[in-house]
């Protein structure tokens, strides 16, 4: 694969909800009929038979706000971590560059089931974390190596020349990266980082595994007590699906509204 | 590599996977198989040991019950969690894991006849000053997922409740200081809190078990066929005197 990008700038990263455009009329209607659809299903379920469905709804909601503060959390360290590995991964200097790469090689090589295990109770041995912040930390650093190289690929999209314009005009490599390249490329990789968090979203039901209070473990905990496995999974997919699907939507108008580059489709 | 190892070494797995499986099959004869879940986490009941095989109290015993009753038994370990919710899907015939016999699980399933007697006990760091569930009111206290432990520590107010998919993920959190308490099923709690070395300096068990509690196979809501001959076999496991040996082997 060639190292720099050719023209039009585009990145495509697809792990996350495909995220709704007005002009794809296809996805559009799909998620309409998706959203609403799940929507009416957890009524009509909590309406017409409260004992469970609406009783794991009154369960699950603490859960939900868990998994809010786990996302959010973790999508903002690793957008920290994620344009320091990116210009990291750029960088000239070979022992930068070499710990970078390091970074992103050796991270996105272990599941992220595996690494959220090991930061809680292998790193919990060394450093005392509380456990919202272990998983928030978790999260981050394996979403920070991904974060990375949507970042790395993003300022490489932005033509050679403007870096050599800015340099001419008598800007250091530094200000010419943080005053051009970059405002330039977090247009680019907007829709990249909107795709991330919908993906992080839905990975931060992983760290249910850590007896972190998130809606699946709320979900499990309100199952193993009342054997309803059906009924509270169904609950928690359609809440999940619920969520998804609204913060996808969200970032598709956030997008459009802020004339964000159209990704080919 | 080149291909002809390639495929010696091919062979060479097929057949250990091969020599492997055939003991099973010969076992099997005509007795009637009864496949078996647990959760393979809770010593010294049942617990996975260094050459990986499933063994503990319950192993031991529901062996002895099998060999009574006449039936063999292929042992499937499960996570807790879900455990239920296999039984009820068909996967395996009963569960040997511990359970407790309540009446909300007896709503949804049949139990055998009881086969222990155990309670509820309370672990906490040796530094903690609170000897009982009430006296760590504003902490955290942890149990596995689903257990009765898990159901006592809910019910006192003001104890917030962690639950864990494994009893030894619980214990572990403690020693690392993030909860105050484990509660669980005493033999368990005995094994971690006095048997393991890196815990035995940590923690200690306070207090009497707080719950009076029996454990029970689990089958199928209906499935009386094999509820009939668990009983029977445990009948005769007692009557022989084998659950004292068992106990005295696996429980200190």
């Amino acid at each position: 694969m060639a190292d720099r990008l050719q023209h039009p700038p585009v990145i495509e990263v697809g792990d996350g909800a495909a995220i709704p455009r007005a002009g794809d009329v296809g996805l559009f209607t799909a998620w309409r009929v998706a959203f609403f659809g799940a929507f009416a299903a957890i009524a009509y379920l909590a309406a017409t038979r409260p004992d469970p469905y609406f009783r794991i709804l009154l369960f699950v909601p603490d859960g939900i706000l868990v998994t809010f503060q786990v996302t959010v959390g973790a999508i903002l360290l690793a957008l920290v971590i994620g344009l320091f590995t990116g210009l990291g991964r750029l960088a000239r200097h070979p022992l930068i560059n070499g710990a970078a790469s390091l970074y992103v090689e050796v991270i996105r090589g272990i599941p992220l089931l595996v690494q959220i295990f090991y930061i809680y109770y292998a790193l919990g041995r060394i450093v005392h974390i509380p456990d919202l912040y272990s998983a928030i930390v978790a999260m981050a650093i394996c979403y920070g190596a991904y974060m990375g190289e949507i970042f790395r690929a993003g300022i490489q999209s932005i033509p050679k020349g403007q870096m050599e314009a800015a340099r001419s005009l008598g800007m250091t490599h530094t200000q010419a990266m943080s005053h051009i390249i970059v405002p330039q490329a977090v247009r680019v990789i907007l829709p990249p980082i909107g795709n991330e968090f919908i993906a992080l979203l839905k990975d931060s039901s992983l760290v249910s595994i850590l007896a972190v209070s998130d809606l699946l473990r709320r979900g499990r905990e309100f199952a193993s007590e009342t054997f309803s496995y059906f009924e509270t999974y169904t609950m928690v997919a359609l809440i999940y699906l619920v969520i998804t699907l609204f913060f996808s939507k969200l970032i598709g108008l956030l997008e459009e509204r802020l004339g964000v580059d159209k990704r080919a489709s | 590599m080149n291909r002809s190892r390639l495929v010696a070494i091919a062979i060479v797995l097929a057949a250990v996977c091969l020599a492997a499986a055939l003991p099973d099959q010969a076992a099997a004869g005509a007795a009637r198989k009864v496949t078996v879940a647990t959760d393979a986490t809770w010593p010294p009941m049942e617990m996975v040991d260094a050459s990986k095989k499933i063994v503990g109290f319950d192993v031991d015993f529901l062996n002895a019950v099998a060999k009574e009753a006449g039936f063999t038994v292929t042992l499937k370990n499960t996570a807790w969690d879900g455990i239920f919710a296999g039984l009820a899907a068909g996967r395996y015939d009963m569960i040997a894991s511990s359970v407790t016999i309540t009446d909300e699980r007896k709503r949804q399933y049949d139990f055998s006849d009881p086969y222990i007697n155990v309670g509820q006990i309370l672990v906490v760091p040796k530094t903690e000053t609170g000897k009982t569930l009430a006296a760590l009111k504003g902490k955290r206290v942890g149990a596995q997922i689903g257990t009765t432990g898990a159901m006592e520590i809910k019910k006192v107010d003001g104890v917030e409740l962690k639950t864990y998919d494994e009893i030894g993920l619980a214990f572990e959190d403690m020693a690392v200081g993030r909860i105050a308490g484990v509660v669980c099923d005493e033999p368990t709690a005995a094994h971690y809190a006095l048997q393991r070395k890196e815990y035995k300096e940590k923690f200690q068990i306070v207090g009497e078990t707080f719950t009076q509690e029996s454990y029970g196979f689990v089958v199928k809501k209906g499935n009386k066929e094999l509820v009939d001959l668990l009983n029977k076999g445990i009948k005769a496991v007692k009557a022989k005197g084998i659950d004292e040996q068992l106990r005295k082997k696996w429980l200190r």
